[in-house]
């Protein structure tokens, strides 16, 4: 999979939920924070209007009066895919789901759509994307998100916050933020995104910080080194001393066997050349050394 | 969640899958010779692992003594941890071969792998590759089978159509109960070509309970056996005892910064006595989750100090701090100093908040476990 997560500051976006709690609250930050929202989607809400854009029926409605290309999709998990689905059935080829909880059967179905139909999906679970100084799709906070080199995938949506937020202080900024999410079916991976970052004009080094269970950072270290990645790569891995088999938040942190674990991971990344951190301190120290 | 042999198995059961006859007993039960199927019998220890034949807490008993001294010496034995509460006694399978048969989800390739073998009940990993047919196929109940057909069509004559028959039924178990593993391994092939699952490991999609009736039941009606998955479902949020010897209380939200927190402390040799997410955007103003957590921390008999770590991308830390301090007034069981770090929106009102309650903020983490450092060592003199 090659998947180009680059949005820009005219990307025209909605936001499904838009009359919820969280679809108000985000509406409005994101749109502070740049992002191009034009409008958003309600099935039977009685405003027409929040924060100053539309409020549509259903996606199709809202892609014929306002000519979104990408939405953030904050509806229950229970209600997710069909939500995904009225999107795709739209037009719409750029999907961000923060929603937590999503079925994993359910996520199944949904990957297969997207691959179907060649939708970009990042989530579910996810804090969401941000393309720094641009625009920004999701929860990401403003604090933790300067404009710089550094590309940055996460599984963890907090442990990112906190990176960011340590390296913005530290002198790094990001180039393109993106939450891959903590669920273990997911839109995009690591390893999907390999290509892209490889490409990049403005990501000068990559930073992924993951955690233990499943087996994206071990796809990650293949990728890196089949697509012959030239740009420096660091990583963060939570969980290090998690006991075997307990589940701490994230499905995807439920490990089964040696594979998953955190020496594996570490193991498999150092393999493929990418300098794995032991603490925070660190990895702001070791990444702010190289790029500053 | 990852359920008990015993609890898999009647599940797959009231779904038409053929199990050997077996009991549950506890810890505290006598056995009742009535109430068991006619022996030979096999005493299986029930725990959340896999391994438990070689840790030897699977034993065949071919009396009534054998069955009472195997039980007596395998309940409340520990494995990887776990105390064994439980055992299912079982009548035995006089198989004529056993195969392996499993359905996991492959998160990479968007779909299901499907795993077929002659050889089971040995350690799968010690079967020949050549051995082993497997295929990944899209979670649907049509794709499932055919593939299913497929590789079962590779298996010698004498087990290809139990485990077709086997395949196809725990395909829809799979795809019914949503399913993120489920492995039957023995898969035991009798004589004439009847089956019986000798074995059930199954693990479901928590995500699902809501919309999983049976499990939901399950979950509520044992909740003493998943207090995890219980709490997870009544609460909404995650947490987690790590060690119930722990001296520092964690109030943290977010899984990954609470596991790398957790990683750290431990690094530094400090020990912490619980995993938590509480999810800040759940609280709605209210301080009842926040009560019930430091009640929970509050049983922790090591416990010497709550530490508080939230990084608000959202959150406004000046509400938060307000709910904090309601809420440690509310649980008196927590009688520990409280150390907070807290970054990000409404930290100048967190600040004053907090100070009017003897709370002092750090905004560096370090500073903050310099802190938690000091009332450990307090405790010490």
């Amino acid at each position: 999979m090659n998947i180009n997560p680059r949005i820009d500051r005219n990307t025209p976006v909605i936001v499904q939920g838009i009359t919820g709690r969280a679809g108000q609250l985000h509406s409005r930050l994101m749109k502070q924070y740049g992002t191009n929202v034009v409008g958003g989607v309600s099935p039977g809400a009685r405003v027409s209007e929040v924060n100053g854009v539309p409020v549509l029926a259903d996606c199709g409605a809202a892609v014929e009066k306002t000519g979104a290309r990408a939405s953030v999709l904050l509806v229950g998990a229970m209600q997710l895919l069909e939500a995904m689905r009225d999107a795709i059935a739209a037009g719409i080829r750029y999907l961000v789901t923060p929603t937590e909880g999503m079925p994993v059967h359910d996520a199944l179905k949904a990957w297969k759509l997207c691959r179907d139909t060649g939708a970009v999906w990042v989530g579910a679970s996810t804090p969401g994307m941000a393309v720094a100084g641009e625009a920004k799709l999701g929860f990401l906070p403003d604090d933790s998100l300067k404009p710089g080199p550094l590309g940055l995938m996460s599984r963890s949506g907090t442990l990112s916050y906190e990176a960011g937020y340590r390296l913005a202080q530290g002198g790094v900024g990001t180039s393109v933020w993106v939450g891959v999410g903590g669920d273990p079916v997911k839109g995009t991976r690591f390893a999907d995104l390999v290509p892209f970052y490889a490409a990049d004009a403005r990501t000068r080094a990559l930073l992924i910080i993951g955690e233990i269970g499943g087996s994206d950072e071990e796809e990650f270290a293949r990728a890196l080194t089949e697509y012959r990645f030239a740009k420096p790569v660091f990583a963060l891995i939570a969980g290090r001393s998690a006991p075997e088999g307990v589940t701490m938040g994230h499905a995807g942190a439920l490990v089964h066997g040696s594979h998953g674990t955190h020496a594996a991971k570490r193991a498999a990344l150092e393999a493929a050349g990418v300098r794995v951190f032991a603490t925070l301190n660190e990895m702001v120290a070791g990444v702010a050394a190289r790029l500053r | 969640m990852y359920l008990l042999e015993h609890d898999a198995k009647e599940l797959l059961a009231r779904l038409g899958v053929p199990i050997p006859p077996g009991r549950l007993i506890g810890r505290d039960e006598t056995i009742h010779r009535s109430a068991l199927p006619p022996g030979p019998w096999v005493v299986k220890g029930q725990v959340p692992t896999g391994g438990r034949g070689k840790a030897g807490i699977i034993r065949k008993a071919a009396t009534p003594q054998e069955l009472t001294d195997h039980a007596r010496a395998i309940l409340g034995a520990t494995i990887k941890g776990r105390v064994v509460e439980e055992v299912r006694i079982e009548q035995q399978v006089d198989a004529a071969r056993e195969a392996y048969l499993a359905f996991l989800l492959d998160p990479a390739a968007g779909g299901v792998r499907v795993i077929l073998s002659e050889s089971g009940g040995v350690d799968i990993e010690q079967v020949p590759p050549e051995r082993i047919f497997s295929e990944v196929a899209p979670a649907a109940a049509e794709p499932l089978a055919a593939c299913v057909q497929r590789l079962a069509s590779r298996l010698p004559r004498e087990i290809a159509p139990a485990a077709r028959e086997a395949g196809e039924l725990l395909a829809r178990a799979f795809l019914e109960l949503e399913a993120v593993l489920l492995e039957i391994n023995p898969l035991f092939v009798l004589d004439g070509g009847r089956w019986i699952a000798g074995d059930a490991k199954l693990v479901t999609d928590d995500n699902a309970l809501p919309r999983q009736k049976a499990l939901e039941l399950l979950v509520k009606a044992r909740a003493g056996t998943y207090p995890d998955v219980a709490r997870k479902h009544e609460h909404g949020f995650d947490y987690v005892v790590v060690d119930t010897r722990g001296e520092i209380g964690l109030l943290t939200t977010g899984a990954g910064l609470s596991m790398m927190l957790i990683d750290e402390l431990r690094e530094a040799g400090m020990k912490p006595y619980n995993f938590l997410d509480i999810r800040t955007g759940g609280l709605r103003g209210e301080t009842k989750r926040l009560i019930q957590v430091l009640t929970w921390i509050g049983r922790g008999k090591g416990v010497k100090v709550l530490l508080v770590n939230i990084f608000a991308g959202i959150t406004d830390l000046g509400e938060f701090s307000r709910l904090l301090v309601e809420a440690i007034a509310a649980a008196p069981q927590l009688k520990v100093p409280v150390v907070a770090r807290l970054v990000g929106n409404g930290l100048p009102a967190a600040r004053e908040v907090l100070a009017a309650a003897g709370i002092a903020l750090h905004t560096d983490l370090d500073a903050a476990l310099a802190e938690v450092r000091s009332h450990l060592s307090q405790e010490l003199r």
